[in-house]
C-alpha cells in the first residue's frame, strides 16, 4: 500500500524544513561566504593568505592526516563492534548499544579531559602496565599524535558502529545459509558476502567520521602536542582573537570545500561499486 | 510604564546576575533605541537615554570573579546611582564586534584582557574616554585613549612544593630554562605573549630593557627549551590541574589560580621571585545605550576604596596605587612589589601592534 502525494502536498510538507534550513544553515553559510570575499570592500586577501601561507598549508596537511588516521582506527574498531552487535539477539544487543551510545551522549570536552586521566604519565594505562610488569612505565600517550587519535577515535566510534551495524542487520540471512550449503567457510562468507553488502554502511561511516574529524577542535587542543593543530583551531583563533573574519571565513570555506570534495568522491566510489552488479 | 518601573525597581534592589547574553532584540529594545535616536536631536543624547533605561550591563567572567565584581563594583554602584547593574557572563569580543557593527549594543561595559581590548581598539569598537574623569589618580598603568586598566594579575612558575621543595624548583625564568639544573616536565602557554618575555628574561635581557621585544633573540631562546616543554597549554585551568595530576612538574601559571587551588587542598605554589603582570581592562563600546552611565561606572571602579574592596576578595592587584594602603596585610603580602625590577609589566600596547603577526610566527614555530 503506497500513498502517492500530490506535488502540492509534497511542497507544503517540505516547506517548514526548507525554511528552517534556509534560515539557520544557508543564510549563515552565505554570510561566511560573503565575509570571505568582503572586508570593507571586496577583497581576495583572505584566499590569498589561505593559498600563500605555509602555516595554513601545514595545518591543512595535519588536519587531513589526523582525520584519516582517526577514521581508519574507528573503522577497524567500529567494524568489529558492529559485527559482534549484529550477531546478537535484539534483547542482548540493547545494553551493548547503550554502551556504544553512552560516549555519544557525553560532552566532548568532558571526554577529552577524561582521557588525560587514562593516558597520562601517571594515568590508568601506565599504572596498569606498571602493576603487571612490576616496574614503572612512562609511555607517552598524551600531548602527542597518539592522544589526539585515541581521543578522536573514541568520539567517532558511534558514528561508525551505527551505520555499519544497520547495513549488517539488513543483510538477507538466507544468503549465508546458501553459501554454507555450497561449502563456503566463515572467512569466505565474510569476504564475499558480509563485507561487500555492508559497504554502504562503511561509506556512510567513513563520510561522517571524516567530515566530523576535519572540524575537530577540542580534542587536539586538550590531548595534542604542539604539532597537532587543526584547521578549526585556526578558524577559532582568527575569529575570536584577532577578529580577522575575512581570513577565518576563507579558511572555513576551504574546510567546507574539502568536505564537499570528500562527499563527492565517496559518492563516486559508491556508484562505481554498484555499477557492475 | 508601570511594567518598566517594576523592572527597574527589581534591578535597583538586587544586581541581576546570570548568563543572559545578548539580551536579545526584543520589541521593547528596538522601540527604545528608535525612540532614543529620535530623541537625540531634540533632547540631547545622554540625559534622555539615562532617563529611558536605568540599567547598566557589564560583561563578566563568572565564578568567584563575578561575586567579587558584584560586591565591590556593581552593587555599590547600583546603590549610589540608583540604577541596576546586570552582569553578563561568557561575553566575548566576537559578539561585541557584531553588536557594535549592527549598532545594537546590549553590553555597556566590556571587561577583558589586554589582547582582546587591544584588538577591539584596533577595530575602533571603543568609545574614547574623557581623560579628566580618571585623571589625577596614581595608576600603575596609565589609561589608554579608549580603555583603562582596573587591576592586574601575576603569572609565574608553578610547582608542587611536596615534589620539589626549596632549591629543587626554578624560581626565575632563567632557571626555568635551565633544564640541566632543574630537570622536569615543563608546561608553557600555546601563545606568543608572556612566552617571548620569559624567553628574553631567560636569555639574560634586563627587565627594564625588555620592550620593544627582540623577537629574533626571543625565538632563539625559545628554541632551547622547545623540546623540554611537554605541553603547550591551551586553557588556563590546566596550568594547575596538570600539576595536580602529576603530568607536569613546572608550569607557567597565575597566582589567581594557584591560591584558590591551595585553599582547595592542592599542594601547589607559585614562585614570586619573578612575575609577569598582565592587566585587565574596561572599555565602553561605541553606539551604547548608556554611554554616559558606563563612563561613570568605569570611573567608579577606579576609586581607591572600590579597588581595595575588589582586591581583598580576589587574588588580583589594584591598578590604583592608593588602594594598596587600605588593603589588609594578608592581601598586601600576595601582591607583587611593583618597585622590584623583577615584577615585569606586560606591555599590551606593544602586543596590540604585533600580536597577530607574532601569533602566526609562533604557531608556525610550534609546528616545526
Amino acid at each position: 500500500m503506497t500513498h502517492t502525494l500530490s506535488p502540492r502536498t509534497v511542497v507544503v510538507l517540505l516547506l517548514p524544513l526548507a525554511a528552517l534550513l534556509a534560515l539557520f544553515f544557508l543564510w549563515p553559510l552565505g554570510l561566511v561566504g560573503w565575509s570571505s570575499i568582503h572586508d570593507q570592500g571586496y577583497t581576495l586577501r583572505g584566499y590569498e593568505q589561505v593559498l600563500g601561507s605555509s602555516l595554513i598549508r601545514r595545518v591543512l596537511v595535519n588536519t587531513l592526516q589526523i582525520s584519516v588516521q582517526a577514521t581508519i582506527f574507528s573503522l577497524l574498531l567500529g567494524y568489529a563492534i558492529a559485527l559482534h552487535l549484529a550477531s546478537m539477539s535484539p534483547a542482548r544487543r540493547a545494553p551493548y548499544l547503550v554502551m556504544v551510545m553512552l560516549p555519544f551522549w557525553t560532552s566532548i570536552l568532558v571526554k577529552s579531559y577524561a582521557f588525560t586521566v587514562v593516558l597520562g604519565d601517571s594515568g590508568i594505562v601506565n599504572q596498569l602496565l606498571g602493576w603487571i610488569s612490576g616496574g614503572t612505565w612512562h609511555l607517552e600517550m598524551m600531548f602527542n599524535r597518539i592522544g589526539v587519535v585515541v581521543g578522536m577515535t573514541n568520539y567517532l566510534l558511534p558514528f561508525m558502529v551505527l551505520p555499519i551495524m544497520a547495513s549488517l542487520l539488513n543483510q538477507n540471512r538466507s544468503l549465508y545459509l546458501a553459501a554454507e550449503i555450497m561449502g563456503a567457510g566463515p572467512l569466505r562468507i565474510f569476504l564475499r558476502i558480509t563485507l561487500p553488502l555492508s559497504l554502504p554502511g562503511v561509506y556512510a561511516g567513513i563520510l561522517m567520521s571524516m567530515t566530523l574529524s576535519m572540524g575537530m577542535y577540542i580534542t587536539p587542543a586538550v590531548l595534542g602536542g604542539r604539532r597537532d593543530m587543526m584547521l578549526a583551531n585556526l578558524i577559532d583563533f582568527y575569529t575570536r582573537q584577532t577578529l580577522d573574519w575575512n581570513l577565518s571565513s576563507a579558511i572555513a570555506i576551504l574546510l567546507l570545500l574539502m568536505s564537499g570534495l570528500l562527499l563527492w568522491a565517496l559518492g563516486r566510489i559508491q556508484r562505481d561499486g554498484r555499477a557492475p552488479a | 510604564m508601570k511594567k518598566h518601573d517594576l523592572q527597574h525597581h527589581s534591578h535597583a534592589t538586587g544586581v541581576r546576575s546570570g548568563t543572559r547574553q545578548d539580551g536579545g532584540v526584543t520589541r521593547r529594545t528596538v522601540l527604545k533605541a528608535a525612540a532614543a535616536a529620535a530623541g537625540a536631536g531634540v533632547a540631547g543624547w545622554a540625559p534622555f537615554v539615562r532617563a529611558q533605561s536605568r540599567t547598566l550591563t557589564v560583561t563578566c567572567w563568572g565564578g568567584a570573579y563575578e561575586t567579587a565584581v558584584r560586591k565591590a563594583f556593581a552593587e555599590p554602584f547600583a546603590k549610589e546611582k540608583g540604577v541596576g547593574v546586570t552582569l553578563v557572563n561568557s561575553a566575548d569580543l566576537t559578539r561585541m564586534k557584531v553588536q557594535v557593527q549592527s549598532k545594537n549594543v546590549s553590553w555597556d561595559v566590556f571587561d577583558s584582557i589586554g589582547p582582546q581590548i587591544m584588538a577591539g581598539s584596533r577595530e575602533g569598537l571603543w568609545e574614547d574616554f574623557d581623560a579628566s574623569r580618571i585623571d589625577g589618580k596614581e595608576l600603575v598603568l596609565p589609561p589608554g585613549k579608549d580603555h583603562v586598566s582596573t587591576y592586574f594579575y601575576a603569572g609565574g612558575i608553578g610547582f608542587d612544593p611536596k615534589r620539589f621543595p626549596e632549591g629543587k624548583h626554578p624560581t626565575t625564568f632563567k632557571e626555568f630554562w635551565d633544564v640541566a639544573r632543574f630537570p622536569g616536565r615543563r608546561g608553557l602557554r600555546s601563545r606568543p605573549n608572556e612566552n617571548l618575555e620569559m624567553a628574553l628574561l631567560a636569555d639574560g635581557v634586563s627587565p627594564d630593557a625588555l620592550y620593544p621585544l627582540d623577537i629574533e633573540r626571543a625565538f632563539k631562546s625559545l628554541d632551547r627549551i622547545k623540546d623540554d616543554v611537554r605541553k603547550w597549554i591551551e586553557t588556563t585551568p590546566e596550568t594547575v590541574t596538570l600539576l595536580a595530576t602529576n603530568e607536569l612538574d613546572f608550569t607557567y601559571t597565575y597566582l589567581s589560580r594557584v591560591l584558590p587551588a591551595q585553599r582547595g587542598g592542592q599542594s601547589v605554589q607559585m614562585s614570586m621571585t619573578q612575575t609577569l603582570n598582565s592587566f585587565e581592562y574596561l572599555a565602553v563600546p561605541k553606539h551604547g545605550r548608556n554611554t554616559e552611565l558606563a563612563m561613570e561606572y568605569v570611573a567608579f571602579c577606579l576609586r581607591p576604596d572600590r579597588q581595595a574592596a575588589f582586591c581583598e576578595m580576589v587574588e588580583f592587584a589594584p591598578n590604583v596605587t592608593a588602594a594598596l594602603e587600605s588593603l589588609s596585610a594578608e592581601a598586601r603580602q600576595r601582591i607583587p612589589d611593583m618597585k622590584d625590577p623583577n615584577s615585569i609589566i606586560i606591555d599590551d600596547a606593544w602586543w596590540g601592534e604585533h600580536y597577530e603577526a607574532l601569533q602566526r610566527r609562533f604557531t608556525e614555530w610550534m609546528l616545526l
